[in-house]
């Protein structure tokens, strides 16, 4: 046996259990270290920074499932929670955070259009889109963060029932909702009929393009929601942290074992994959290492991520 | 009328389809018998699958262009679905499953409310598979499945829709011997039921074994509907073939000489210690069921997949492959499976394609120089016959026949002593077949040799000097095609029997 | 009769955005007296130069058919690199040593393109945008996240001088490495055999694989070359404007996909052109020239750029097809 060959089971394994193993390693390495990392609180609050990411992921995996991808994520998130805030300054907040959902849903739509009906390739086209709503939250806020007016809001992203946060409650009932979704409903499981093979589901007399297209309008929603509720986290509306977290969170969702491929994965899977970051940041952060150091670590995390999900689908393809 | 309607579960009468430049079906017209297992057979082209995949909802046929009657319901436009609602079901040779899903799951695809979720799904699939005597757990993933386990997915899948009517496509050219009996055994059941089957096969040992009645076309025309007592088999062929077999091959290649290549121990995960000879001046002809591991082996000897362990000695000298670019120099050319994926560059042209594997031959010092290359271009495609308004046209614009000689042209230009030629005619109608068969037999006189793989028995026994057969990663058979019968070499090809009848 | 709309589209889309812009141009003409004054020419040929090489480096990419992102990481890197390079080595050096880390950059790139095997556009953004997270820490931690000047020692003939504002007769000397690079980029493209090969990579890999078309060294060379017009970009920049903060390079991939798409080459790969690429570029610096003396805040061209690129993304997928 050659040492691919038998490394090859080390390796499969590794690939397809990546988040798990990628979490238990970090778990490990931390109780090397004399952190503050195992307190109730600081898993309560690693748990409560990564929700957001985790509802972002969820709308997304949708679109990863049927064997697309959203890269707008970002951009919907700030200006939906842009939206919110400055609306609450003229209507009651409720209508404020609904209008901004329905902004994500319309974002989604028309990446829907741009996707299923005119068959563009997602991934280009949707981070496109992203870049082109970073600019307009710019626009909007004139790059500067907009104070929130209303106190209730802020309540919303940090406020608490019995010692649980509200935005991880919020989260664990959107992942409910996502999982059941994929798992129990038609409309989830034709999801992954799509992505497995876009033919045969078709063929299968299942509406293929409806039903990819709702995938998008879900993660914009999804985004949407995401946006407010960090913006009532911060209390301000801002155009920043928009860039980053389209690609964290798709390449989460495929830590996770969601593969671009498509007809793979779930909802649990994508949220073990993002709990893989939020322990990473929250890990770096106890570590003590420098903002820039994590930054670097982070980018060559996911170009290590993507590799290794790119060169096992390379072994597949030779080991014909 | 009215009593043919009850008996006959389907009736066609005058259906035609034209795709744009060919006919692929004119006036065909039969019947078939509730309850009866009615076999079609036709070569390669005969137009087969088109019928099917009109009356499967793929394709509509021709507008006004006869009738279909399915159980008594006049058919105008069709889609899948609906087909498959009405009764009508079809089980592909590419089966139509979908891989990350669970058996369960692709039985009842599009219809998980219906049966009430993931659980009622379960439990009437294993009801279905129970009713035709398989034991598959319908939780595992369809990638996990052999072929035979997939097409009994897909016959639980028609069941499941209640159908009077299967099509199978040609469902026995990747099963065993005993997965072939077992399928034997569930269309008695199914016909027992009352299910009607048509069965597209060309091996007419299949169709003499348990079909009733027998449909047999031709360039897109029904020559005759027989019942299987009344049909013998040289009528059959005969009637299969039509014209004489003479004006469709040229002779082969006469002066077939010593050993050129000799291929030793060549051990990938699909190929067990394959060795072989070719001979200079002649055709080798590699059969085997789709999966065998043809192109395996070509594309081994070509470097294109990576492999190691195997020896190739040329003319008495070891060659070291390890890339195309070395077996382009070692004297090979390629012609790939699949023209439009693997060979061509389809927006650039004529002249480009032809031209992308001679690069030394029209850069200097890696400068190109333009009309050295147009000079290969127009040269390639005079000498093939290449139909295009000019060798700068787009090569996307021409058809499959022209763009297949391209790409023999883009090797000829290197002066091959050794060209694999994986499908060459496939999809490309009869006249330009010729042209590529006259090609062949061409290269081998001029002292090189040629490595045939193709689906179509005919092509591979009129052509090949010598047959090879392949099952399942190992060489079965070393065959004369004009001394030893199709039969015999089939049957080495299904693995049936281990042995080799010289030339 | 979609085939000829199709082919119609992308030229009718060339055209519409060249109508648009020239509109824009007359309008800002007429409304806006300073369009037309040789301050505001000169700054159009100013931001030509970095934004032009930084798009020529990437046309060749996107032909090969991938995508490079991480331009804006080397870019900074490259910039950083330099500026504190000057002191200890000397100008010249620490321009070679730039141009190396920039080549560098691109090369790395490549490698890990390369040895993923990533088949498709989209891997090769995400490995490319990750780098350009890690090139561009590289770049915050090298200059400490400061602002780097560049200092001018008396008596000393400044090679970055004469880029940045040195002129041979009527033209300034970035506008001649311009013409320089374009030349031989063009020929290389067309010219060349490997030129030739990684048109073919960028058509079908898989054709020209079987072809013995050197596809992998196809894949470096894009790369490479992307990255190394990334740094001379960088270089012209820096000697602009003589300091180099660490995240100058910040939003050069996006206007440089969007003019190489605008400039007419399709994402799809295997075809295209460095000439049209320039133009592309021409269309992009005009409209912000434009937008910008007319009062266009920088945020709403951002917005504009966006939907331009998505619009261009969209014509030229149904081009294709």
């Amino acid at each position: 046996m050659t040492i691919m060959e038998s490394s090859a089971p080390l390796l499969k394994l590794a690939t397809k259990q990546k988040a798990f193993v990628a979490i238990v390693g970090m778990l490990v390495l931390m109780l090397f270290f004399d952190t503050n990392f195992y307190t109730t609180y600081n898993l309560l609050d690693m748990l409560n920074s990564t929700s957001i990411l985790l509802i972002l992921a969820f709308g997304v995996s949708l679109t990863v499932i049927s064997a697309g991808c959203d890269l707008s994520i970002g951009g919907i998130m700030v200006v939906a929670g842009i939206i919110a805030i400055k609306l609450m300054d003229v209507m009651p907040m409720w209508g404020a955070i609904l209008c901004a959902l329905v902004f994500g849903a319309f974002v989604g739509f028309v990446n829907g259009f741009l996707v299923v009906q005119q068959k563009t390739e997602p991934f280009i086209i949707t981070l496109g889109m992203g870049m082109l709503l970073t600019g307009v939250a710019q626009q909007l806020t004139d790059a500067r963060p907009v104070p929130a007016s209303n106190p209730d809001f802020m309540m919303i992203g940090n406020g608490d029932l019995f010692g649980m946060p509200y935005l991880v409650i919020i989260m664990l009932v959107c992942f409910a909702l996502a999982h059941w979704l994929m798992r129990y409903t038609q409309y989830g499981r034709n999801l992954y009929a799509i992505g497995g093979d876009y033919e045969v589901a078709l063929y299968s007399g299942i509406d293929v393009v409806r039903t990819k297209w709702i995938a998008f309008v879900i993660s914009g929603v999804g985004a949407a929601l995401a946006g407010v509720l960090l913006s009532s986290k911060l209390n301000t509306g801002s155009s920043i942290y928009g860039e980053t977290a389209a690609l964290i969170v798709n390449c989460g969702v495929v830590v996770g074992g969601t593969s671009f491929a498509g007809g793979i994965g779930g909802i649990p899977q994508s949220a073990l994959g993002l709990l893989v970051f939020g322990i990473l940041d929250n890990a770096m952060n106890m570590l003590g290492i420098t903002s820039y150091i994590q930054i670097l670590l982070k980018g060559a995390i996911i170009v290590g991520i993507i590799w290794m999900d790119c060169f096992y689908q390379k072994r597949k393809r030779e080991l014909v | 009328m009215e009593k043919q309607t009850s008996e006959c579960i389907l009736s066609i009468k005058d259906v035609s389809k034209s795709f744009p430049g060919v006919k692929a079906l004119q006036k065909v017209s039969f019947d078939v018998r509730r309850g009866s297992v009615h076999g079609l057979v036709g070569e390669n082209g005969a137009g087969k699958s088109t019928l099917m995949k009109i009356l499967s909802g793929v394709y509509q046929k021709d507008a006004a262009s006869g009738t279909v009657i399915f159980d008594g319901e006049t058919i105008e436009h069709t889609t899948p679905h609906e087909s498959m609602q009405r009764g009508l079901a079809i089980i592909y040779q590419e089966l139509n499953l979908v891989n990350t899903m669970s058996v369960g799951e692709n039985i009842f695809l599009g219809r998980f409310k219906e049966m009430k979720g993931m659980r009622g799904t379960h439990t009437s699939a294993r009801e279905l598979l129970d009713r035709i005597d398989c034991k598959i757990d319908t939780h595992k993933l369809v990638s996990e499945l052999s072929v035979s386990e997939k097409q009994m997915v897909e016959i639980a899948k028609a069941l499941s829709f209640k159908s009077k009517l299967i099509i199978m496509d040609e469902p026995s050219s990747s099963l065993t011997a005993e997965e072939l009996v077992e399928l034997v055994k569930i269309i008695h059941q199914l016909k027992e039921q009352g299910i009607s089957i048509i069965y597209i096969s060309h091996k007419l040992d299949e169709i003499f074994d348990f079909c009733d009645v027998v449909t047999i076309m031709r360039d897109g025309q029904i020559i005759d509907t027989k019942a299987k007592v009344d049909l013998t088999r040289d009528e059959m062929i005969t009637k299969m073939v039509g014209r004489s077999i003479e004006n469709e091959y040229p002779e082969r290649p006469q002066n077939v000489g010593v050993t050129l290549m000799e291929v030793l121990s060549l051990n990938t995960l699909k190929l067990h210690d394959v060795s072989f000879t070719l001979k200079k001046g002649e055709i080798l002809g590699l059969v085997g069921l789709v999966g065998a591991g043809r192109t395996e082996i070509v594309r081994a000897l070509f470097g294109a997949d990576k492999t190691e362990g195997h020896q190739i000695l040329i003319n008495g000298s070891a060659v070291r492959i390890k890339n195309p670019n070395d077996a382009k120099h070692a004297g090979f050319g390629f012609v790939p499976e699949d023209r439009k994926l693997q060979g061509l560059v389809l927006p650039f042209s004529v002249e480009a394609n032809i031209s992308m594997a001679s690069f030394e031959k029209f850069t200097k010092f890696g400068f190109i120089s333009k009309s050295k290359e147009s000079e290969i271009g127009i040269r390639q495609a005079k000498a093939l016959a290449v139909k295009t308004p000019s060798t700068k046209t787009p090569v996307k614009n021409l058809s499959g026949g022209n763009q297949q000689k391209c790409i023999i042209g883009r090797w000829l230009e290197n002066d091959p002593r050794i060209f694999i030629m994986d499908e060459p005619t496939r999809g490309i109608d009869v006249g330009a077949k010729y042209e590529i068969y006259v090609l062949m037999k061409a290269i081998a006189e001029k002292g090189g040799a040629v490595i045939l793989i193709s689906s179509e028995l005919p092509e591979v026994l009129n052509m090949s000097n010598r047959v090879l057969t392949l099952f399942e990663g190992r060489i079965t058979g070393e065959f004369n095609p004009q001394t030893a019968s199709a039969d015999q070499i089939m049957r080495a090809a299904l693995g049936m029997t281990e042995g080799s009848v010289k030339p | 009769m979609k085939k000829n709309f199709s082919a119609i589209g992308q030229g009718l889309f060339r055209n519409y955005v060249l109508i648009a812009i020239l509109a824009l141009v007359a309008v800002t003409m007429l409304v806006e007296p300073n369009f037309m004054t040789f301050a505001n020419l000169i700054n159009i040929m100013r931001q030509f130069g970095p934004l032009v090489m930084v798009s020529l480096g990437m046309t060749f990419v996107i032909i090969g058919g991938f995508i490079d992102l991480s331009v804006a990481g080397t870019i900074s890197l490259v910039a950083v690199v330099t500026v504190t390079l000057i002191d200890p080595i000397g100008q010249v050096p620490a321009i070679l040593v730039g141009l190396a880390v920039g080549a560098l950059c691109g090369y790395i790139n490549s490698v890990l393109v390369l040895s993923s095997g990533a088949l498709t556009q989209a891997e090769a953004l995400f490995i490319t945008f990750g780098m350009s997270t890690v090139y561009s820490a590289i770049a915050l931690m090298y200059s400490g996240g400061s602002t780097k000047h560049m200092r001018f020692l008396k008596g000393d003939t400044s090679v970055i001088e004469a880029l940045g504002q040195g002129s041979v007769g009527i033209f300034s000397v970035s506008f001649l490495v311009f013409l320089v690079c374009l030349a031989v980029l063009w020929v290389f493209q067309t010219q060349t055999r490997m030129g030739r090969a990684i048109c073919l990579t960028g058509g079908n890999k898989t054709a020209a694989h079987l072809c013995g078309v050197p596809v992998s060294r196809s894949i470096i060379a894009i790369y490479t070359i992307s990255g190394f017009m990334a740094a001379i970009g960088a270089i012209i920049l820096f000697s602009r404007i003589t300091t180099a903060s660490p995240v100058i390079g910040a939003g050069y991939e996006t206007n440089a996909i969007l003019a190489v798409v605008v400039g007419g080459t399709t994402l799809k790969g295997g075809k295209g052109s460095v000439l049209r690429t320039v133009m592309g570029v021409l269309l992009v610096i005009l409209m912000s020239n434009c937008l910008n003396l007319l009062g266009v805040t920088p945020y709403m061209q951002v917005v504009t750029k966006g939907a331009i690129l998505v619009i261009a993304i969209w014509l030229d997928n149904r081009t294709q097809i």
